[in-house]
């Protein structure tokens, strides 16, 4: 099987590295980067829970493939804020109680990262629709999404 | 478990599959095949990456009287474009309900036709639409009909020295509007239990072209339902027709049952869903010649 020598751009960072052809981004972020806030849950697209943003777009990085995501910025979870000064979605998610056991969180906030990055004022409706490809089998999604509108209000006035 | 080929560019990627096309799986984003090699469904030996082509093969262009999507434009991208909206609006039915908002930042046009399986739910919008494919080989461009493309469920009629890179179909007249809906068990990311897919032009009341593709009709791949078609062109729009076209359409298919649903059920949905979107259709019609 070919090695690929790539450049991974992730977190504002680059890593020049090898992978397998059949490595995925996610076994790559979480084992040989160490970026352990991405999760699998179903490994086969239909969970969400691996969510990456890549060129800032919501995608499943149990189905990219290491070698395709070159060249690419990639953002997880510990791109976001710092555990002295945590992100405005961040905060909001604490605020309103929209975690629970956690396992869904970091794919939540990056998917809210991304839609607040688009459109700083989204509805009740685009949120959900946002957040609809993303299980979490704690919180019943009430308050993931009373986050994202407690954040969006925020972020909005931070300008 | 397989070799990733990435290509120094689109002429190298040519060249590749006209030397190791026989051995080749061509892979966009994955959404598809990856889950499939993992249920151990496909054992590919080589994939041919063209994940890093968005520069020339994502796009969706109006050129004259035709409407041109490249290969890799994605389905959000085919959802947010404004080409693809009003008598297209058949488009944004299907992407709405395509997978997850992760998935349809992923998936691409060229990867449903290619996968071409029955849920694939582009196949019938484009049926409908009279569409073709264009694809390109070392030796150039060969033009294919969709309805030619799709041999079988994932059998397609692409050489294995050809890459799909376009797909183009011609803007419907006045007059005309295009509509999609599926019925499955849920609202969010389920595959299709029915699928259907219309395409109708009215003139003066009367029904001057329609055309009809489901994802059942004689096999389990999107097929048009030409009887269904012939009984209603000609016809005035009225609620007999439509009656008389659901008639038509139940003795047209041939009714299958599997692990999903049942014929029985497939066939009652199938005529309402025959029912709403030329209803929709129509009232479209009408009311964009009001304006």
């Amino acid at each position: 099987m070919s090695k690929h020598f790539i450049t991974l751009k992730v977190n504002g960072k680059e890593y020049n590295i090898y992978v397998n052809s059949d490595d995925r981004l996610i076994d790559v972020l979480r084992d040989k980067l160490g970026l352990k806030s991405v999760k699998e849950g179903c490994g086969t697209g239909d969970c969400g829970l691996c969510t990456v943003l890549v060129n800032g777009v919501p995608v499943l990085s149990c189905l990219t493939l290491a070698v395709q995501a070159r060249n690419k910025e990639i953002l997880t979870l510990e791109g976001l804020g710092s555990e002295e000064k945590l992100h405005p979605i961040q905060e909001a998610f604490r605020e309103a109680h929209a975690v629970q056991c956690g396992f869904c969180t970091p794919a939540m906030i990056l998917i809210a990262k991304a839609l607040l990055d688009r459109n700083q004022n989204p509805s009740y409706d685009e949120i959900r629709e946002a957040i609809s490809g993303t299980l979490c089998r704690c919180t019943g999604y009430y308050g993931v999404v009373e986050a994202i509108k407690l954040a969006s209000e925020r972020m909005k006035n931070e300008g | 478990m397989f070799d990733v080929y990435v290509p120094s560019s689109f002429d190298d990627a040519l060249k590749f599959l006209s030397r190791e096309g026989h051995k080749t799986t061509i892979i966009s984003h994955g959404t598809d095949l990856l889950p499939r090699i993992r249920a151990g469904e496909l054992r590919p030996e080589v994939l041919l990456d063209l994940s890093g082509f968005d520069d020339l093969l994502r796009y969706i262009r109006e050129d004259g009287e035709c409407i041109r999507i490249g290969a890799l434009t994605t389905v959000t991208d085919i959802y947010e474009s404004p080409a693809l909206n009003g008598p297209l609006e058949a488009f944004k039915h299907a992407a709405k309900k395509f997978g997850g908002p992760q998935i349809r930042n992923m998936a691409t046009i060229g990867g449903n036709v290619g996968a071409a399986s029955s849920s694939e739910d582009f196949i019938p919008i484009l049926l409908a639409l009279n569409a073709k494919a264009k694809l390109t080989s070392v030796n150039g461009d060969r033009i294919l009909s969709i309805e030619r493309l799709i041999l079988d469920k994932g059998v397609i009629a692409r050489r294995s020295n050809e890459i799909i890179t376009e797909i183009f179909f011609k803007k419907p007249p006045e007059n005309a509007w295009t509509a999609f809906d599926k019925i499955g068990r849920r609202n969010a990311m389920f595959i299709a239990l029915v699928n259907m897919a219309v395409y109708l032009h009215v003139e003066n009341g009367r029904i001057k072209d329609v055309r009809i593709a489901l994802n059942r009709v004689k096999r389990k791949i999107p097929e048009r339902a030409y009887e269904t078609e012939k009984f209603l062109k000609g016809k005035i729009f009225t609620n007999e027709v439509l009656e008389g076209a659901k008639e038509v359409l139940e003795r047209e298919l041939k009714l299958t049952s599997d692990f999903r649903a049942s014929a029985e059920y497939r066939v009652e949905v199938q005529k309402a869903l025959l029912k709403r979107l030329l209803t929709y259709c129509y009232n479209k019609i009408r009311r964009v010649k009001v304006e």
